[in-house]
């Protein structure tokens, strides 16, 4: 029966399909294990920035930084989107591009001329394909360095600073454990945050003493807690890809088991069902003839 | 053959075969019609049998039109002289009849000034009408997909429990019920009961406004599920011939329904073992192929007359590649196959998309626009057939954004070649709906261009056009509202 080579052939195209989402879980589970390790690392660094950052806020000085001002009026805006690469890796990018596209659509609504930077190959066909401009795309950072991000750091200070833009927003996938990550758009310029810090983690407040002075430290300061915190994001993008990849992987290995077993069975039941009708043949003509 | 009437003996009764032995120089014909009329102690047996085979040393073999129960040999057999006739004329019209031409209704003898053997011969080939055009049934995935032909043989083919007879009495409501001339239905080992449901339904059905009812116009013919095999072999041919008469004798188009073309082939395996024939393929009689062609070539349209004809075809186990239906579906200009899968969904009629066709979804008989919309059709809905297994293992996500398209709107088109059915009124609760064929080409193109991406899926379930669809979206936008 055509019907059974039929069965065959799908049932080796799903065993094929399986090994390569098995292949893709563990690499990706290798994957997950050393970007985990950067944004650990990173993430120590980030907290004490902004530790150090908060405690300013704190101190009660009259300081002022152009990164921490809102502009007056709210025209131009950037806003960055964090997509992975590659594909299978489940609702990843589509969560994030969901919510960046929302977002887009909103600020559209309140008259923000807004220019998408994109960075992923998954996204910018995304918005290929919605008809949505793109102002730049990057799709180098797969393993995010941090000269890399600097570079695009320094070229939105520069921007806010001159205001050729007044906000930067950011949709990324935020890593909160190994078992949740969410899809978020944030608010990254103006630094709003700065004095952000929650009053709890302030008890140990330490009285500083600013030398050269407290402005100086600050022009220093601020732009690296925005530098920290942007690479933060992009870690964190990294990291949450490499989860939702392995989760995927894992979910369609199943899949693909589960659908191997079932098309196994209707084989051998084909099978099975072809050997006992050329058996009754074989008999009943026999019969018929004896 | 003689003029006298040859009367002989039964000789042997094997299951609803039996012998008869006749003295030399009287054998009966292939296929006259002998009728046994005797008592013994405890029952009175009266049944009428057709000659199948000449055996030799003046016996010939029958297969019996009724239960040979009671009969033993030695039983008196008479040769009738001719094959088995049935009554015709429209005198037959309003009334039920059995396997033999006698009415089963209860309403007294049937008026009728002439009788046709029921073994014929089919149409001439240059008798035979050329014409081809399309037969609108207001049914959106039939008029598509696989659009009838006037004049032209629709087979339904399906599992058990598909909906074949639903659909069946659907085309008989909605295409008896428009049309002017005259419907012979032909039962063939179904459910009797349902038969009867049809009966009674075709006693209330009127025909457009005229006040008459349906069964005015309609004979039908039953030989169902308790009759023995070979009444079911030799129904279909009682009720062809009574569609004959009404195609050769008034010219009138003519409408033939079978349910269920299987059951003849069925009982023709049935008796072809006891007739001694080997069996062939799947357990079927080795002459399958004949026994069906000389049905199906009689069921044609001539120059004189057209017969539409609309048939049933029970397909074992699901299995398309049976003999039984496999041999059904060369005989057919439209075929429907009805799919499990799609049941399963709760999308009536199950009519699978891909797998029926059309001999005249061509742009040559349909025009060119509805093809091109019939094929876009046809290709979303593969497309996403292709890309079934993907989904199924890696999710909706890893499509790339074209095929995600093809997915949105390959699935509202499912949903959408459903439809609410007259006859179903009842149970669905919703009022059936005849959808021009404008209409529907007019839909199902704008689905197609992503006019109507933003309506969710289940306002596509039963509706008619397309607009029904934005008006139960908004309605179901109201529910969700309130």
């Amino acid at each position: 029966m055509a019907n059974r080579r039929l069965l065959v052939k799908r049932l080796k195209a799903v065993r094929n399909i399986r090994k390569i989402t098995r292949t893709m879980e563990l690499i990706a589970t290798s994957r997950f294990k050393k970007a985990m390790d950067r944004a650990t690392e990173a993430a120590a660094y980030t907290k004490k920035i902004s530790e150090i950052v908060g405690d300013l806020g704190r101190a009660n000085l009259k300081f002022s930084h152009p990164l921490l001002e809102k502009h007056a009026t709210e025209k131009k805006g950037i806003l960055l989107i964090l997509t992975s690469n590659r594909g299978l890796c489940g609702g990843y990018n589509a969560g994030v591009l969901r919510l960046a596209l929302a977002h887009y659509r909103e600020l559209k609504g309140k008259n923000v001329e807004c220019s998408i930077e994109v960075s992923g190959k998954r996204g910018a066909k995304f918005l290929a394909f919605q008809k949505v401009p793109v102002a730049a795309s990057y799709m180098g950072f797969d393993t995010p360095q941090f000269a890399d991000v600097d570079q695009l750091a320094t070229r939105f200070i520069s921007q806010y600073i001159a205001g050729e833009i007044d906000r930067l927003d950011i949709a990324y996938t935020r890593f909160e454990s190994s078992s949740r990550q969410t899809a978020v758009v944030e608010s990254l310029l103006p630094l709003s945050s700065l004095g952000g810090v929650p009053a709890a983690a302030a008890k140990s407040s330490v009285d500083y003493e600013f030398l050269p002075s407290a402005q100086e430290i600050l022009e220093e300061i601020v732009p690296a807690a925005f530098r920290a915190k942007l690479f933060k994001c992009f870690l964190d993008a990294a990291v949450s890809e490499q989860i939702a990849r392995m989760v995927a992987m894992k979910g369609a290995t199943e899949n693909a088991d589960e659908m191997a077993g079932s098309l196994k069975q209707q084989y051998n039941r084909a099978r099975q069902a072809a050997i006992t009708s050329e058996l009754a043949e074989i008999i009943g003509g026999a019969a018929a003839l004896g | 053959m003689s003029d006298t009437i040859a009367t002989g003996r039964v000789s042997q009764v094997i299951g609803s075969t039996f012998d008869a032995e006749f003295p030399e120089g009287h054998l009966p014909e292939i296929y006259n019609a002998l009728q046994i009329e005797d008592s013994t102690a405890s029952t009175h047996v009266k049944v009428t049998g057709e000659v199948q085979q000449h055996l030799g040393g003046g016996r010939v073999r029958c297969v019996a039109l009724g239960n040979t129960d009671g009969m033993v040999r030695g039983m008196k057999v008479v040769d009738t002289g001719r094959p088995l006739s049935v009554p015709v004329g429209k005198g037959t019209l309003g009334r039920v009849f059995n396997v033999l031409g006698d009415a089963i209704d209860g309403r007294g003898e049937v008026n009728h000034d002439e009788r046709w053997p029921i073994h014929r011969h089919p149409p001439r080939l240059q008798d035979l009408s050329a014409k081809t055009e399309l037969f609108e049934t207001g049914i959106k995935v039939v008029d598509l997909l696989t659009p009838f032909v006037r004049g032209g043989k629709a087979g339904l083919f399906g599992g058990a429990g598909l909906g074949k007879t639903v659909i069946l009495t659907e085309l008989i409501a909605r295409i008896a019920s428009a049309h002017g001339g005259y419907s012979v239905f032909a039962g063939v080992g179904e459910r009797t009961r349902e038969g009867n449901d049809l009966w009674l339904e075709m006693q209330e059905t009127k025909i457009g406004d005229t006040g008459r009812s349906v069964i005015e116009q309609t004979c039908m013919v039953f030989g169902q599920m308790n009759e023995p095999p070979g009444a079911r072999l030799r129904v279909a041919l009682s009720a062809l011939t009574m569609a004959e008469w009404f195609r050769d004798a008034t010219g009138a188009d003519t409408l033939l329904f079978v349910d269920n073309i299987f059951r003849f082939s069925q009982a023709g395996s049935e008796v072809s073992a006891l007739l001694g024939r080997m069996p062939s393929a799947v357990g079927y009689q080795p002459t399958l192929g004949t026994e069906l062609g000389e049905l199906q070539e009689r069921i044609t349209s001539t120059s004189k007359g057209a017969i539409t004809s609309v048939q049933a075809v029970y397909v074992p186990a699901d299995d398309p590649t049976d003999p039984a239906p496999a041999t059904a579906f060369a005989h057919l200009d439209a075929f429907i196959y009805l799919e499990r899968r799609i049941a399963e969904k709760g999308i009536y009629p199950a009519i699978d998309p891909l797998a029926s066709s059309s001999r005249i979804l061509d742009p040559q008989y349909v025009g060119q626009h509805h093809y091109d919309v019939a094929r876009r059709v046809q290709q979303t809905l593969q497309r996403f057939r292709e890309l079934q297994d993907i989904i199924a293992i890696l999710g909706v996500d890893e499509l790339s954004e074209d095929d995600k398209m093809v997915v949105h709107r390959a699935r509202r088109i499912e949903r959408f070649l459903s439809q609410p059915f007259l006859v179903a009124e009842v149970f669905t609760g919703k009022k059936g709906k005849i959808t021009p064929i404008a209409d529907t080409i007019r839909s199902f193109e704008e689905i197609c261009d992503g006019k109507w991406d933003h309506l969710s899926e289940a306002a596509f379930m039963y509706v008619g056009a397309i607009e029904e669809a934005e008006e139960q979206y908004k309605r179901m936008q109201k529910e969700v509202g309130a």
